[in-house]
This record gives structure tokens, sequence and C-alpha cells, in this order.
């Protein structure tokens, strides 16, 4: 039997949801599901004050749940396995730290989206805020493994300090994209804004969409690379439009930044 | 020994014994698929036995665009070692020596990763590199690129290693040489068509068969003399014939015992189908007694169907 949680009304104050699960909720009764106290502000909220607590004909590994959640944050962080799927908007820090499993956003993500992640797949089908895949303050690291899909647009910082994984963008990109990243792979189907890769050390950014505007810092890198572009291209051909047609297309590559250690590239699409 | 016949050729009722060893596929891809010949050929080359080589390795068979990686042709190579330790070794030397020197080319596992135990690939030849490498994981699989002067050489991190079969052996005795030659040459075509093996000596073919052993004792192999022609009359023991004047044996390595003993059925099959009249008048196969190795091939049961042409 699997859980769905059906939002009543919206909290007046933001609650950390991060105790929502599938495995936490595995093996409890529905007044149990009812009794789970979630943080809002100074107090702790019972799950049932705000939600209609459901079960479903369903895989125990899934907890559905619906509503606009937008003050709820931290929805999926620390998932581990099971599939956590939301139907409405989300709040701050969704996949928070996630070490597996799948956290599916039917709808849009504030900030801080797969933020510290480790593992898993992370997909939101709507637009999300700023530092999505970065570092928490005073982490050296940003995310560290798995895969971000966001259909929409992303916010600023995206992938700031990210050192592993794969994030994907399908919409467009604002200011400082792959800021200060370490290494992994971010693939952008569409516009991207300024000084993307600032302070790159490795990793590589693939722009499928618009060519961004390098700074003077990334160079271009004549020699042939066709190998490796095509393991890349095959995998993210995954995803679909505008990444399924990379395999046939070619690149040019920018390497940088220079001011640091300049492993990094900027994959640019012809 | 008692012999079966087939289609004239009589099938000497004994086994070829075989050995565990160590093995691991690669593919080698390359720009055009003469260039990743010319790979495969160079990595493969001086490891016909392990007994002087350190490894038996040989071409699988050539890949198409679609079924590589990287969307390039290649070509599949077989290593096998008596351990995973000279394994490790052996891949590394000769991919270092002879696939990352060959412009063009890319290397990769050609085993499921969970096949095995991983030993490295490009995990030490990275440092070729000299601090430029740069390592990309993909789904899990770490690849390096490492700068060289016409690009960069790709290749994975690693690649398992499975317990492989070393040693499966077919005799061809035959009239004379132009016989023989021809005989191993058709039993070559056919076997190569087996997934999974490999025919480690020139042409998939070796006229020095050897036994354990010498008089000298440096030695740990020499002339296998019950079966050379010119000892018939000489040597305390003969296994040939009246008549027999040339042999030549043809190794499998294979990746499983299903692999070898389906590259064997197949050369036997194409033995048999000739017929007598090609010149080959008996197949046989070596082995110690069945003390030494695990793996038995039979011959009887290899053979085609009693009475029946092939």
């Amino acid at each position: 039997m699997s859980w769905r949680l059906v939002l009543r009304r919206a909290p007046a104050l933001r609650v950390d949801a991060r105790a929502l699960s599938p495995a936490r909720l595995r093996g409890l009764s529905a007044d149990d599901v009812r009794r789970i106290a979630l943080p809002s502000g100074r107090d702790r909220l019972e799950l049932g004050q705000w939600f209609d607590v459901l079960q479903d004909d369903g895989d125990a590994d899934v907890l559905d749940l619906e509503g606009d959640l937008a003050r709820f944050d931290c929805i999926g962080a620390g998932l581990q396995d099971g599939t956590l799927r939301v139907r409405g908007d989300v709040g701050d820090s969704a996949g928070l730290g996630m070490a597996g499993g799948r956290l599916l956003v039917d709808g849009d993500a504030r900030d801080l989206v797969g933020c510290a992640m480790r593992g898993g797949w992370l997909e939101v089908t709507g637009a999300i805020g700023d530092l999505a895949a970065s570092a928490l303050p005073g982490d050296m690291d940003g995310m560290v493994g798995g895969t971000l899909v966001v259909r929409g647009r992303a916010g600023d910082r995206l992938a700031d300090r990210m050192r592993r994984g794969t994030v994907v963008i399908h919409g467009d990109v604002g200011d400082f994209a792959a800021a200060r990243m370490v290494a992994g792979t971010l693939a952008l189907g569409g516009a991207c804004g300024a000084m993307p890769g600032w302070g790159m050390r490795r990793g590589s950014v693939v722009f499928a969409g618009a060519a961004p505007q390098a700074t003077s810092t990334f160079v271009d890198v004549a020699a042939e690379a066709g190998v490796f572009w095509q393991l890349l291209a095959r995998d993210l051909a995954r995803f679909g439009p505008p990444f399924d047609d990379l395999p046939r297309r070619g690149m040019t590559r920018l390497a940088g930044d220079l001011a640091v250690q300049g492993k990094g590239e900027l994959l640019v699409t012809t | 020994m008692a012999a079966l016949q087939h289609n004239g050729v009589a099938i000497v009722d004994t086994f070829a014994e075989a050995f565990p060893m160590k093995a691991t596929r690669l593919l080698v891809t390359a720009r055009d698929l003469a260039w990743a010949r010319h790979a495969a050929v160079s990595a493969t080359g001086l490891a016909t036995s392990v007994i002087a080589c350190g490894c038996e390795a040989g071409i699988e068979r050539e890949l198409a665009a679609d079924e590589t990686p990287d969307g390039r042709p290649g070509v599949a190579i077989l290593l096998f070692a008596m351990s995973g330790k000279e394994l490790a070794k052996q891949v590394e030397r000769r991919v270092g020596q002879c696939v990352m020197t060959c412009p063009t080319t890319a290397v990769f596992a050609g085993l499921p990763p969970a096949a095995g135990e991983p030993v490295a690939l490009g995990r030490n030849l990275r440092f070729f590199g000299d601090g430029w490498q740069i390592a990309k994981v993909l789904q899990g699989v770490r690849y390096w690129r490492i700068p060289v002067m016409d690009g960069e050489f790709v290749a994975q991190e690693s690649t398992p290693v499975v317990k492989g079969v070393g040693g499966g052996n077919l005799l061809l005795l035959a009239d004379d040489t132009d016989a023989a030659l021809a005989g191993a040459t058709a039993a070559v075509a056919a076997m190569r068509q087996v997934r999974g093996t490999i025919l480690p000596f020139p042409g998939g073919v070796v006229r020095s068969g050897s036994k354990v052993g010498s008089k000298y004792a440096g030695l740990v192999a020499s002339t296998n003399d019950a079966y050379c022609p010119s000892l018939a009359a000489l040597a305390p023991r003969t296994e040939l014939g009246e008549g027999v004047r040339c042999v030549l044996e043809i190794v499998i390595d294979g990746l499983d015992e299903a692999a070898v003993a389906g590259a064997m059925r197949a050369g036997i099959a194409a033995v048999v189908a000739r017929g007598a009249q090609a010149g080959v008048r008996g197949l046989s196969a070596g082995n110690y007694g069945g003390k030494l190795g695990p793996f038995h091939f039979h011959l009887r049961a290899l053979a085609p169907a009693e009475g029946v042409a092939p």
C-alpha cells in the first residue's frame, strides 16, 4: 500500500518536511501517519492538521504529496530510497542531501534544489530558484552525485561548487552557472546568463541551446575530442529534446577557467 | 586408441584438457577499422602462450560502429593469463604501448562491470597525461582523457576480469603439409565465428605442440614427441598411425566452457565436412590424463551426429 497525502490548506508558517519519505511511513497505520509532527516555526504540528491521509493500492515505496506545498521546505531531504512524488509546487531545499531514490516534483521549486545531493534522481517539471545543486554554507563541495533534471528554467549560481553527478536544465539559466565547479556535468538546453563557468576548475558544461558569452579566461581548443564528445552526447541524449540529437551535432570546446586550474570546459554545440 | 569414423575422418576417442584462466575483453575503437586493427594486432602480439608470453591474446571479432561505445568501428580482443595479477600487468603494458600509441584509438571494457573484479585499464595509464588528464564519470563509469599529439586518448577506468578457460585444443592428423594446412585453415575459419573465443597462435595454428616438462631441467615444456612424424619410428611412444606425415594443432581460449566447446565443435565439423579425401585422416586432442585441468572436452561428444555428414 502506498501513501497519498493531500494538502487541505497551506500552513501560515514555513514547514520543515524532511521527515516525509516513503521509508519513514512504511508500516505505519493511517493514525500513526497523521500523528507525525513536522517543525513549523517554533512549534511541531501534526500532519493530520494539514493533510488528508489516504492509502492507495500501490508500491509501498511510493509516497505521493498533492497540493500547493510552496511553504514546505526540505521535501525529500536525505532521501535514500523509494519514490517521492509531489503534484504541486515545493519550497526551498527540495532533495537536500538526497542519496538515492527518486524525487519527482510536478511543479516549481524554490532555491537550493538538490543542494549537497549525493545520489538518486531528482526531477522538477517547472522552474527552480537559485543555488540548485550547490553547496551548503561552509561546505567545500556542492552536488557530489546523482542526477538533477529540470524541465523549466533555473536561477542564478546553478551547480555552484558542484563536484560530481549530472545536472540537466531544459530551460534558461541565470548568472554564474557552474561557478567554482570542481567536476561533473551540467547540460543546458536554453539560454545562459552572465559568467558561465566562472572560477571552474574541472567539469563540463554543455550548451545545447544558445551559445554563451564566455569570459576571456576561457580559450578555444582546436584539438580533436570526438570520442569523449560521443560518450557524453550519447549519455545526454536520454534526456530528450533538445539533447536527443547531440550525438549528431558537432561542438566547439572552450577550456577554462584559466584564472584557476583551467581543466574545465564549455562545450558549445554547432 | 579407438576412433569414430565421420565422413572418413577418424575422430580419436579422447579429450582435450583445459585449464582455468583469468580473462578480459577489451574494445579498441579508432577513426576507421584499419587503425583499430593496427592497434589490436599490436596489442595481441607475442601472446601465443603463457609459457613465455605472460598472456594469451587474440582478436575475437571486428565491431561495427553501432556496436561500440563511441560509435566508431572497432575490434574486440580477449586476453588470458594464469592469474589476475599477471593479467592486470599485461593489460596495462599492452594497452599502454600498443593502443595508446596508435593514432585515433580509444579503449573500453568489453564485459559488463558486474562480470568480475576490475583491473586497471586507464586508471594508471592516465599518469602519462602528466597532470593534464581529465576524468569523466558517465552513468557510474569513469573514463580518462589523456592529452596526446592527435587530440586525446580516451580509456575506460577499468575492465572486469572473469574466469576463463584456456588450452582447449584440436590436433589434425594429415597425409602431408598441404592437406594439414588446408584443413587447419578451414577449421580456423569456422572456429573464429564463435563468440567469446580466440585462437592465440599464428593464423590460429601451432605446429610446435608441446608436452609438459623436458629432459632438460630448465625447461617447463618441450616438443610433443608422440605427435612428431619424424619421431614416429624413434620415440618410445607415438600416437600417429600409418601415413600421417604432418600434424597441426589449434589451441582455443574462451570466456567460458561453452564457448570453447562451441569452437571445437565448429572446427571438428569443418574438418569432417571436407572428408578424408581432403587429406586430414584423423582428429585428436591433447590431455594429461585428466589429472591437471578440470575442463575435459571429449571429441566424441563434440563430433557431428554419427554417420551424418555435416
